[in-house]
């Protein structure tokens, strides 16, 4: 869910910016790190940002009728990690605004931390903690691309509230007003798009899991017992 | 995902014109209808750039309409939130529903066409710059910004695999779609599952294939770039002021210009 161009008060837009921007400063300089000691991962990551643009175009079986699209943004958490994914994020966004007009340039802070922070750090860390728990693979991806999407949405809806907040009861109830009118989208989409990322890890797996253990996203030893059970 | 506006930005009227004119006219207009404290400035934003790219930059209006749709979902759901919630002055309008009191007053209807009008202005400056700068100038500029080498080299192999991958997904889909992949709730959620998981594959490979033709061609971790940016033309400069100046005095001036 993007906030549009010009919604935001320019107070709340600087504020946005301020807060993303360690992440993303830290971002650039694990991506230099990464760049210096792997040269090859350069093309990888950019056809993994490309492929978060191409499926965040792509429109997803809808139940509401609106217009709906899978964010991808979790799987590029669980693949390559939150820092990574918060850069592949602004790119992406950026390319949203001034190609799709989705999104927006003032917004684009408020936008980046939403969809391209705080989701991807809670896909990852519940993908890393159901790894280690030990349970199932498919079932840890669903859970973690759905709550990424439902977090974004709520990290959204608050973002709205702060700049917006009611005469009377404040930000709390313009907050669960905000999170009320967009629920209707929100929440049968996270579900979905938690359905979709986890099929498209098992054809992933089905087709080159090589890729996934050279990414250190899974072990041979998991591989193989994925195999063996989709067998 | 067919209306990638980068087309319409390599033929429009205005492909010659300074990149940097055409950014700070969107930004600036952008600025001033964020700063504007009435509806009125945004409002004549909204209208001029509106304008602009139709009339000066030769858009298709009938496709300008239709790209103007895609905000407008979110902008009257979100300043309908705004309309009920926020506060102040007389109530002009309230009805009881469902045990909480409906209500809007004249300081929410004044703040709800603010954020309305600021949407509109703020979409229509973005739709400009999409409209009339293609993807490729901007590198130059986020270059001359001096932004980290490995980010702007990112950002442009990921526009290249974006078309690569966009052919990719239209002829996977194509596919499914004969052969009624997505006939159902059901089968559209597996396909559209398959249709990632192959797309992501096939793009993997296109990475891989790169890294081959980069190392065969003596990568060292630097793309040269042509320089093709230039400055400000004097022509450019006074029009970019001109209308800046006008947008900025209106918006400073009109603030109290309310519809109550």
């Amino acid at each position: 869910m993007h906030i549009m161009e010009g919604f935001l008060p320019p107070a709340w837009c600087l504020f946005w910016f301020l807060v993303s921007a360690p992440f993303i400063v830290y971002g650039m300089y694990q991506l230099r790190i990464l760049m210096r000691e792997k040269r090859e991962a350069l093309p990888l990551l950019a056809v993994a940002g490309a492929f978060v643009f191409v499926l965040s175009s792509l429109k997803l079986p809808s139940v509401s009728g609106s217009c709906s699209h899978p964010t991808g943004t979790g799987l590029g958490a669980i693949l390559f990690g939150p820092c990574i994914t918060s850069i592949l994020g602004l790119i992406v966004l950026l390319y949203q605004a001034i190609f799709l007009a989705h999104g927006g340039l003032s917004t684009l802070g408020a936008n980046v931390f939403s969809m391209g922070i705080a989701g991807p750090v809670l896909a990852w860390a519940i993908y890393k903690g159901g790894q280690k728990a030990g349970l199932n693979t498919y079932l840890t991806v669903f859970f973690a691309a759905t709550l990424a999407d439902l977090f974004t949405y709520v990290v959204t809806s608050v973002q709205l509230a702060l700049a917006f907040p009611a005469e009377v009861g404040g930000i709390a109830t313009s907050f669960a007003a905000f999170a009320a009118v967009f629920a209707v989208t929100q929440l049968p989409l996270s579900i979905i798009e938690g359905a979709v990322i986890a099929l498209t890890f098992k054809y992933i797996i089905d087709v080159r899991a090589e890729i996934l253990v050279k990414l250190g996203v899974l072990t041979d030893a998991a591989v193989g017992r994925l195999r063996g059970v989709g067998a | 995902m067919e209306n990638i506006l980068d087309d319409y930005a390599q033929q429009n009227a205005l492909r010659e014109t300074g990149t940097w004119a055409k950014l700070l006219l969107g930004g600036g207009a952008i600025a001033a209808a964020l700063v504007s404290a009435g509806p009125l400035a945004p409002a004549f934003i909204a209208a001029s750039m509106a304008a602009i790219t139709v009339g000066i930059a030769r858009i298709p209006a009938r496709f300008y309409a239709t790209l103007l749709t895609i905000p407008l979902s979110f902008a009257v759901l979100s300043a309908g939130v705004i309309l009920f919630l926020s506060g102040g002055g007389e109530t002009v309008w309230s009805m009881p529903f469902g045990g909480i009191t409906l209500a809007f007053t004249t300081g929410s209807v004044n703040q709800a066409a603010l954020v309305l009008s600021r949407t509109f202005a703020g979409m229509c400056a973005l739709f400009f710059i999409a409209l009339t700068t293609p993807m490729v100038e901007i590198f130059t500029v986020l270059r001359s910004l001096r932004l980290p080498p490995e980010f702007v080299d990112l950002a442009m192999l990921i526009y290249h695999f974006i078309f690569v991958l966009i052919g990719e997904a239209l002829a996977t889909r194509n596919a499914q779609e004969i052969r009624q992949g997505y006939a159902g709730f059901g089968n559209a959620v597996r396909s559209f599952s398959m249709l990632a998981g192959t797309l992501f594959v096939r793009a993997w490979e296109k990475g891989e294939e790169l890294i081959l033709a980069m190392d065969a061609r003596c990568y060292d971790g630097i793309f040269p770039t042509f320089g093709g940016e230039r400055g400000i033309s004097r022509r450019e400069g006074v029009a970019v002021v001109a209308y800046l100046s006008v947008c900025s005095a209106l918006a400073l001036l009109s603030g109290g210009i309310q519809i109550f």
